[in-house]
């Protein structure tokens, strides 16, 4: 125990916890409802849709790909959990219907990045909009409501202070956590993403790990997307775009390399979660403008972005052969 | 020597067999839609959908043969017609109001350039970066709400008709189209274009510039992008944050449908048109036969995968050889 | 535990070049066995098919009288065979223990990682080497000699039984190569084959006992290391029968003025490097793969920085700031990498011809198509390249025809090459195609330009070049003119140690 938490404060959690400590104390200040009941349970419903897009994320990006569509995903199996519970199906056959779907989607990804070796980026961006494509041809722009209290309840029961949403996502985080701490699944995903030849040269598939993660977030960003519908008592279309941004920040924040694999677990992925979603709560606690806090988000995922290239690159450096394989001619 | 005839090239060109496949593609409409498909109505309309998507097109063309690409086009774009809008607003000339916003998209295009080229990000990080800082700026300045474009020269621009049915803009369009393709395909800019996407470094080893050749290409771009932006509302005769259709792969579905491919070095212009045609013949066909315009949204992704796809088996054939 | 691994008829064959031809010899455990050639003997080429990366055509591998089969490196480790090379396999965001356990993590039926049993392995693996490496530290963050500790260990602890090195100690200082012997000498004195793969011929007679040598893909002679020495070693590399290639060759005899003279230039990878090139003159750089050669020339083009000296051409001092501007001045560089460096693999052959004279194809404001053409098809003509069109990709042509287009390119009317620099002109070019290049460089030389021919195998240089200047370790070592050039001369200025 005392070495975990040595090795803690010497890890990036610290600087980030940090960080985050001085984020509410700041926020705080500047508005004491900052950290009122009300408030800080907004904040536990915010981290939890990110949240759990960003442990599907992060898995992934840990194993050395990236799903772009995780937003469209999510909402596309809000939508259709809506669409589903119209009929009179009971909602937890529906849900794991859904969670189905949400394995293709994985699996669509995993199709076009390792089977027809499209750069994953494009590929999934492509997806995104196909996804919100059949989500308005299913909607037409209007959300679905869902009767089913039952199904409610999901979004919205406590266990004492915590939303049953929140609950979900941290019972995730610490799952993937052990999972990737503790086996050995958990380890070749991290030497695929780390160094992909070395990786071939060990026996291990990059496609097979890669087609299981992909699956993995499919799903996970599908769950993000039943839970929130529950909480909305709709599908809608609106919903959980743009999420996959909010992930893919709170992951790098969280020490998952953008570029090379590679993680500091998932303690410290909470804690980037924690800190992304308490700074966008405090700009809207003290009444920033909208457009302002939208900028905000954008300034920090670019500057997440810049740390880890930099990171990155001086990690590389130290290894006198690229880590990665060159980009083969792809298409 | 021997050469290929004119013929042979044509039949064995990609061009060839998406056209081909544009035709098959009107053909269908024009037999679900009652031969509507081919009233000159619907001819214009695909003509004038074409007009934005077009100015990006030969942008992305452009970076995408040098062997590079930037996400943030899209973002230039809008932002550009909401600056325009303001500069018109705030009573500037309407020419010193497109060259203070063309010197704006310049400066994003250099800056993803430097980016790119001395920080050595990549392109994919560094223009994604870009894009969201630009629309940031986007918001900022717009509030979401649109600006109305007044100004008779520009209104003119977007919407005048040559003998009330010809729409002015779709000559500047073909005419931008020539213009590029003569350029790629013609002088010596072109051809570096070809060598820096086909291997910078050896271009490099032969007295090239990659990076010079990448900063013009990055800032023409964004120049192209922001004329299209401008182009967009005048049009409509408003700036507003709505944005470009098909998003950040706006220019580059086309392109890849046309046969450019994402590694570099290799398409053309003709090819890209002839993509335009068919994305645009395609998706006006949709509205045409009166389905859901969010097939529309649908089709967009997935047009995009299926041009990637094609290009995909073309490649795979070609390394058969 | 295996007694011994042997060998038995390996070939492999790639287009044009025969890699391996027929080797056979056995590695006994307890042994460091040492594998010793020049560059492009072959030693790469065995490794990897030791380790399963690549198959041979034809031959095997036995184990304790067992034949093998290895499909794929896991094959190959599976059976207890660690190969250990240049570039290490290492993960620098995972720590040592992870790297260590990398591909065979140790698990319970769940899956579930025996985490203590791995530190403590580790820590015990360390304790056994001696080593003041921390087990939960970042690879990342570890030297480079550590690093490639971290990869013995890891052959250690899959308890390898066969472990080959890849030229261990390029990267290494002095200290650290004692580091790494004392931990080769304990994988020794605990019974396990060892093979040394070096061309550093001290550090051969320093830690190994048996020497096999290999030449051109075949093995020359298999030899105990206390009974032989480092001039019989020389020998049995370079030793080969010098056909009449050469002795064919028409070459220049009349030197002009000086054309280029560098004084002490200084980069990153070159120590004080002076000499001079005639007009005319073939000179030939001769050294070992890593030993400046190719950074020498770069900076010359202007392709690297340069932190002092001064290059004159035609006694005025040029400034190598780019490489356009070493274009202008009349140098051109034919890259040892043909494929990455030299052409543009998917465009035509005229294209690839005109990339350094579009400025003189301009008509107007367009390129003029006609004279591009012919100026590819005079090239066609003069080098006759074999293909059937100008259009033709260059991807599709044979490695020799390649060249050829490349040389065609810097030796067109349209451009005035005075110092031609050719690096690794013949590799992987066949045998026929290597004389017809050799005259090739001749002509130049008689049409007054000067070249500069960098090549790994000796007997090519120092048969073609006038005078023969050798590297090594980024200083030159010795010139030495063509009348006295022996291979063994060359080699051992090459091989300072």
């Amino acid at each position: 125990m005392t070495r975990v938490v040595r090795n803690f404060t010497k890890s990036k959690g610290m600087t980030i916890l940090i960080v985050t400590a001085a984020i509410i104390v700041f926020f705080y200040i500047m508005n004491p409802a900052y950290l009122s009941f009300d408030n800080v349970r907004g904040i536990m419903y915010a981290m939890s849709l990110s949240g759990t897009i960003t442990c599907g994320m992060a898995c992934l990006m840990m194993s050395g790909a990236i799903d772009l569509a995780s937003g469209a995903e999510g909402m596309l199996a809000g939508v259709l959990v809506a669409f589903l519970l119209r009929t009179d199906i009971p909602w937890f056959p529906a849900v794991l219907m859904i969670l189905g779907v949400g394995a293709v989607f994985g699996l669509v990804n995993a199709f076009f990045a390792n089977i027809l070796n499209f750069m994953p980026f494009i590929a999934t961006i492509a997806m995104s909009s196909v996804y919100q494509g059949i989500a308005g041809v299913i909607t037409t722009n209007q959300p679905i409501m869902i009767t089913n209290k039952a199904f409610w309840e999901l979004g919205s029961i406590s266990l004492w202070v915590f939303p049953l949403p929140f609950i979900i996502m941290v019972v995730l985080l610490i799952i993937y956590g052990l999972l990737i701490a503790n086996t050995k699944f958990g380890r070749q995903m991290l030497l695929c993403g780390g160094n992909r030849n070395a990786a071939r040269l060990a026996g291990i598939s990059y496609k097979k790990i890669t087609t299981i993660m992909y699956i993995n977030n499919g799903c996970i960003a599908s769950l993000g997307g039943i839970v929130l519908a529950a909480r909305m008592h709709s599908g809608s279309m609106q919903s959980v775009i743009g999420s996959e941004m909010d992930g893919m920040t709170a992951a790098i924040i969280g020490g998952v390399s953008f570029l090379g694999g590679g993680s500091s677990g998932m303690t410290v992925v909470f804690i980037g979660i924690m800190m992304l979603n308490c700074f966008k709560n405090g700009l809207y606690i003290i009444q920033l403008d909208p457009y302002w806090q939208v900028v905000s988000n954008g300034a920090l995922l670019v500057l997440a972005l810049i740390v880890d290239f930099f990171r990155e690159k001086r990690r590389l450096a130290s290894l006198k052969a690229p880590a990665r394989e060159a980009p083969a001619k792809q298409t | 020597m021997e050469k290929k005839s004119f013929l042979k090239r044509l039949t064995q060109s990609k061009m060839f067999v998406l056209l081909l496949l544009y035709i098959a593609v009107a053909a269908f409409y024009t037999i679900i839609s009652k031969g509507q498909y081919l009233y000159w109505v619907n001819i214009r309309n695909i003509l004038s959908s074409m007009v934005i998507t077009a100015y990006l097109t030969c942008g992305a063309v452009f970076l995408m043969i040098s062997g590079n690409i930037d996400l943030s086009t899209a973002q230039v774009s809008t932002i550009s017609g909401i600056l325009m809008a303001q500069f018109l607003m705030k009573g500037f000339p309407w020419p010193l109001a497109i060259l203070a916003v063309l010197a704006g998209a310049a400066l994003v295009g250099f800056i993803n350039a430097v980016l790119i080229n001395e920080v050595k990000f990549q392109p994919f990080v560094a223009t994604m970066a870009v894009s969201y800082m630009v629309q940031g700026g986007m918001l900022l300045l717009s509030h979401g709400a649109a600006v109305e474009v007044s100004n008779k020269y520009i209104v003119w621009l977007g919407t005048y008709r040559i003998a009330g049915q010809f729409p002015v803009n779709i000559l500047f369009t073909f005419a931008i189209f020539t213009i590029y393709g003569v350029v790629l395909a013609k002088t010596k800019f072109g051809k570096k274009i070809y060598m820096v996407g086909g291997n910078p470094v050896a271009a490099k080893l032969s007295g090239i510039n990659p990076k010079k050749v990448w900063y013009i290409l990055f800032i023409n771009n964004a120049v192209l992008g922001s004329v299209a932006g401008m182009l967009q509302a005048a049009r409509l005769r408003s700036g507003s944050a709505t944005g470009i259709a098909g998003g950040a792969f706006a220019g580059m579905t086309g392109a890849i449908l046309g046969g450019v491919s994402f590694g570099g070095g290799s398409g053309g212009m003709g090819g890209a048109f002839v993509g335009l045609v068919l994305l645009n013949g395609f998706n006006s066909g949709l509205t045409l036969i009166g389905i859901n315009p969010y097939w529309q949204t649908m089709a967009s992704g997935a047009l995009l995968l299926i041009a990637l796809t094609f290009d995909y088996f073309n490649t795979k054939r070609l390394m058969r050889r | 535990m295996p007694e011994y691994i042997e060998f038995n008829g390996i070939g492999k064959a790639y287009p044009g070049v025969q890699a391996l031809k027929d080797i056979s010899f056995r590695a006994g455990a307890g042994k460091v066995l040492a594998l010793l050639g020049e560059n492009g003997a072959g030693k790469s080429t065995l490794l990897k098919i030791l380790s399963g990366d690549i198959q041979p055509d034809e031959g095997t591998i036995i184990i304790d009288g067992e034949e093998q089969k290895f499909a794929a490196p896991y094959h190959a480790i599976s059976r207890g065979i660690s190969v250990i090379y240049q570039d290490r396999q290492l993960v620098p965001g995972l720590n040592v223990i992870e790297n260590i356990y990398s591909g065979d993590l140790p698990s319970t039926r769940l899956g579930l990682l025996r985490k203590d049993e791995m530190r403590r392995t580790t820590r015990e693996i360390i304790d056994a080497f001696g080593l003041p490496i921390d087990p939960e530290e970042l690879v990342g963050g570890l030297s480079v000699a550590y690093q490639q500790m971290v990869e013995i260990m890891k052959a250690y602890r899959r308890d390898s039984q066969i472990i080959a090195f890849d030229e261990p100690t390029a990267p290494l200082t002095d200290a650290e190569i004692s580091i790494l012997f004392r931990l080769i000498r304990k994988l020794r004195d605990d019974g396990k084959i060892v093979i040394y793969v070096s061309h550093r011929l001290a550090e051969i007679f320093q830690i190994t006992d048996e020497i096999v040598v290999l030449k051109d893909g075949r093995l020359v002679k298999t030899m105990a290391t206390p009974e032989t020495d480092e001039a019989e070693l020389i020998k049995a590399m370079v030793g080969r029968d010098i056909g009449d290639t050469y002795s064919r060759l028409s070459r220049n005899d009349k030197l002009g003025d000086v054309l280029l003279e560098v004084n002490n230039l200084v980069t990153d990878a070159v120590h004080d490097v002076s000499f001079t090139l005639r007009k005319g003159e073939i000179a030939g750089f001769a050294g070992l793969v890593g030993a400046g050669r190719t950074e020498v020339v770069r900076a010359l083009f202007g392709a690297d920085h340069i932190l002092s000296g001064e290059i004159k051409i035609n006694g005025k001092i040029h400034k190598a700031g780019s490489e356009k501007a070493s274009i202008e001045q009349g140098i051109a560089l034919c890259p040892e990498d043909r494929k990455e460096q030299g052409l543009i693999m998917w465009r035509s052959i005229t294209d690839n011809i005109c990339l350094p004279v579009l400025d003189k194809l301009k008509k107007l404001l367009f390129l003029d198509r006609k004279k591009s053409e012919t100026l590819a098809e005079k090239a066609v003509e003069r080098y006759s390249i074999k293909t059937p069109t100008l259009d033709k990709i260059v991807s599709e042509l044979s490695g020799g025809n390649q060249q050829k287009v490349i040389l065609g390119r810097w030796t067109s009317d349209l451009i005035d090459t005075k110092i031609l620099i050719l690096d690794e002109p013949t590799k992987g070019i066949d045998v026929g195609t290597k004389a017809e290049v050799y005259q090739m460089v001749c002509d130049f030389a008689k049409q007054g330009i000067g070249v500069i021919f960098i090549s790994s195998e000796l007997t090519e240089v120092i048969n073609v070049a006038d005078t023969i200047i050798v590297m090594h370790n980024g200083h030159i070592t010795g010139t030495v003119k063509r009348e006295d050039a022996t291979e063994e001369n060359v080699l051992a200025l090459a091989m300072l140690d």
